[in-house]
């Protein structure tokens, strides 16, 4: 079971006025966020939104050009290996080490974050059994599809029990058995406090799991909230979070787009 | 066929060994200049060769009338040997490339799902295969001989033997393309059958593969060179059965004035390439878009295994970097090339000991010859593998960024793999040096000495520049490190070095000249000397690469 902790912190992501320049573009503009413990957050936008930078600085992985990032209480800048010794992160396309199987980049996983011989062995046989991994943890990474290396992504990032999970895409090439598995872990991760900040491009997964979604458009947070919230900011009562998302994103006109593509 | 498709694939295959060789591609249509500088180069210099070798003929033919029937008799068998010797050098060439492309595969699949058939991809293939430097020589080697044969009255022959180059060069082309399906197919077989050995199967022909290429590629460019042109010349016309010589039996019965013969063997040697060719395409359509089987390395329950790395000091982090490192270097191809460089080293001094045909060398060498053996695999290994030991990781490096791992942890580790690796190929490279030739004690000692003041001080400083230089791109090819950081890193190894040996040499001196007026030294002390400028370079390029990691994972943007 995974263990409860006397959190010293409300906020278990916490940025102010972040920013981040990649030459001439504007990936991440000045953006205030807090993602509350034990909450299970989304970050939606479109394709270059920032989505993935932001994310990547909550690790210390990409450095802000300006503004604070606190991780768990933790100034990522100043002690980075405090912060991703606490956190599970699974990036976009995870690539893995193909000349290993999948055990041993478990193993190698396992011993990276320190876990004792024993559990470690518990808890690697336990997620391949569950994510339907067994009989093929003997054969290399290079050898898998898709699907099962991201398996292995999102178990590497379980695995050490993280009380932060940033999961960019999460369930991309999972097949449903395995996304209904992974969407219920997080549920039940959210029950004993751990906090989920995710990305995803399938809104229906958005609204269904999260708490609280926010959507990010040319580096900044367009809207922020329950999906009670983004209706009412987007004035549409009732709505689904896709037309809520692609009205605030300025996409609304699809129709049009598509009879174009026809002609 | 679809010649367009063929010149599109061309063009795919040329850009992509553009991006092997580490060119930035900025622009989809690209200047051409480059291109006719080198082939123009070639063609010029090949007709400058030719007009000078046409007046050194006419000169010695107007001093001495019998040197010219030498000349062109000599000229004839140069004709004659030609084909077959570009075909064996092209396909050495060829096959060379074909190592490089280790990751190539995957850039080129993209024609795989697009309307190209199976001839237009292999046509293209045989001919992008030519690009470059076989081409530059056969328009340097056609060119030549043609303007040459002018002063010789031999134009006729000339130009024959020229279209036979460009056959013998396409053949050679075709059957790289044959290799290299044959071996994705012989490969995946091999793994199927082998199961769980499969990883070490792999492992051990692999390295075998490239020990027996190199020597093969250092024999027909190094010495054994003009030996095996002269086997060429004579042997081919009682392997005239052998269908690779055939285009030279053409030619041969050309100059010989057999016409029957010459029909022949030009019909049979247009057969023989056409059915190569059409064997290249059959393989490829059966087997172009083979997978190998995935490698199954264990089977059965998983039992973590407590390491000797942790009773050593390790921390835990850091005993599985190193395992982990272990498996890459015994696993991807790519990073074999580390356990086949010092062998391949070794063999220039031992070939040249122990030369039967050239003049052995003396046996007073010996001691040195030794010290080359013992000292530079090891030297050579530090300094490759710590210029490649943070790029290796490629993509998947941002598992190390993401990881509590401290840029201690990642220095040392990094450090203790490689001063394992260097001293276990120095401990093997010294066995065979020692049973070849029979050093003194004080020798051995010396040489094992120096062997480990340079593995220590190179392999510091190399992982300093293969921090700072790492190149994480994969694709065509894995980089490792940036062209820039790796001539730096040369730089500062053979200077480092340089400066561990130097107290060295006047030992050396004294040991070949005792009675010289050359300064002497005592041998301790100039070993103490050496340990000296060794421990401090050591110490500063160690606490560089700390400094350089630190700033790899806080500036980890990829």
């Amino acid at each position: 079971m995974w263990l409860h902790v006397t959190l010293n912190y409300t906020s278990a992501v916490e940025l102010k006025g972040v920013g981040k320049w990649y030459s001439e573009i504007l990936a991440v503009d000045n953006i205030d966020l807090n993602v509350k413990t034990g909450e299970i957050f989304s970050l939606l936008g479109p394709n270059g939104s920032g989505k993935s930078t932001t994310m990547k600085m909550l690790l210390g992985l990409v450095q802000p050009d300006g503004g604070s990032v606190r991780v768990l209480g933790i100034d990522v800048q100043k002690d980075p290996v405090a912060v991703k010794r606490q956190v599970g992160y699974v990036p976009e396309s995870p690539r893995l080490y193909e000349f290993l199987t999948g055990i041993e980049y478990l193993d190698f996983i396992g011993d990276v974050y320190g876990i004792v011989t024993e559990e470690k062995r518990n808890r690697i046989n336990e997620y391949l059994k569950a994510l339907d991994l067994e009989g093929r943890e003997g054969d290399m990474i290079s050898g898998y599809s898709q699907g099962m290396k991201q398996k292995i992504a999102l178990i590497s990032a379980l695995i050490h029990r993280p009380k932060l999970l940033i999961l960019d895409e999460p369930l991309n090439g999972l097949d449903p058995k395995s996304a209904r598995i992974v969407k219920d872990l997080l549920h039940e991760l959210k029950g004993q406090g751990v906090t989920t900040l995710m990305s995803t491009h399938v809104l229906e997964i958005a609204q269904a799991m999260c708490d609280r979604i926010g959507i990010m458009y040319q580096g900044r947070i367009l809207a922020l909230g329950t999906m009670e919230e983004l209706r009412v900011r987007a004035s549409m009562p009732g709505s689904g979070l896709e037309d809520i998302f692609l009205k605030l994103t300025g996409a609304g006109d699809i129709r049009a787009v598509v009879e174009e593509l026809l002609k | 066929m679809n010649w367009k498709n063929v010149a599109h694939l061309i063009n795919v295959d040329r850009k992509s060994g553009r991006l092997i060789r580490g060119q930035r591609l900025t622009k989809y249509r690209e200047s051409k200049l480059l291109t006719y500088i080198v082939y123009g180069g070639s063609l010029a210099f090949g007709i400058l060769a030719g007009i000078g070798a046409g007046f050194i003929y006419n000169s010695v033919a107007a001093i001495d009338p019998q040197s010219k029937a030498l000349f062109d008799q000599g000229l004839q068998s140069v004709f004659l040997s030609l084909p077959t010797l570009v075909l064996i050098y092209s396909l050495v060439f060829t096959m060379m490339q074909q190592i490089q492309r280790s990751g190539v595969r995957f850039s080129i699949q993209a024609p795989y799902w697009l309307p190209i058939t199976w001839e237009e991809h292999t046509v293209a293939s045989a001919f992008a295969n030519l690009l470059g430097f076989p081409l530059a020589s056969i328009l340097f080697t056609g060119s030549a001989i043609i303007v040459a044969s002018i002063f010789m009255n031999q134009v006729a022959y000339a130009v024959v033997t020229s279209i036979a180059l460009v056959a013998s060069a396409f053949m050679a082309s075709v059957l790289t393309e044959i290799f290299r399906v044959l071996q994705v197919r012989f490969i995946g077989a091999i793994y199927r059958s082998t199961g769980r050995a499969a990883v070490w199967v792999r492992f051990a022909g692999s390295l075998l593969f490239l020990i027996t290429f190199y020597i093969v590629y250092l024999f027909l460019t190094g010495a054994g060179a003009v030996n095996f042109v002269q086997t060429v010349a004579t042997a081919q016309s009682t392997i005239w059965f052998v269908p690779f010589v055939w285009l030279s039996m053409t030619l041969y019965s050309f100059m010989n004035g057999l016409i029957l013969q010459t029909l022949v063997f030009l019909t049979i040697s247009v057969l023989f390439m056409v059915s190569l060719f059409y064997a290249a395409v059959g393989l490829n359509r059966r087997f172009g878009l083979y997978e190998p089987p995935a490698i199954t390395v264990s089977r059965g329950t998983y039992v973590p295994r407590a390491g000797l790395l942790g009773r050593l000091g390790f921390s835990t982090a850091e005993a599985a970097l190193i395992r982990k490192d272990l498996k890459a270097f015994t696993r991807r191809r790519e990073l074999m090339f580390i356990f086949v460089v010092p062998l391949v080293i070794i063999m220039a001094p031992l070939m040249q000991a122990f030369s039967s045909t050239g003049r052995p060398t003396p046996s007073e060498a010996f001691p040195f010859l030794f010290a080359v053996v013992f000292l530079m695999p090891g030297a050579v290994v530090a300094l490759s593998l710590g210029s490649v030991m943070i790029g290796e990781e490629g993509g998947a490096v941002w598992r190390i960024y993401s990881s509590p791992i401290s840029a201690k942890s990642l220095v040392k580790s990094k450090y203790f793999f490689m001063i394992f690796f260097s001293a276990l190929m120095t401990t093997i490279t010294g066995i065979i040096g020692f049973l070849a030739f029979h050093p003194s004690l004080r020798v051995v000692l010396t040489a094992l000495t120096v062997a480990f003041l340079l593995m220590f001080a190179l392999s510091s400083i190399s992982l300093a520049n293969g921090i700072k230089g790492a190149d994480f791109t994969e694709l065509p090819r894995p980089r490792m490190i940036r062209t820039k950081w790796s001539l730096i890193n040369l730089l500062l190894c053979g200077l480092a070095g340089l400066a561990i040996l130097a107290p060295q040499i006047p030992v050396a001196l004294t040991l070949i000249a005792p009675t010289s007026l050359l300064p002497t030294i005592d041998p301790n002390i100039a070993l103490l000397i050496s340990a000296g400028i060794a421990l401090v370079i050591t110490l500063a390029a160690y606490r560089l690469a700390t400094r350089n990691a630190q700033e790899l994972l806080t500036r980890a943007e990829t």
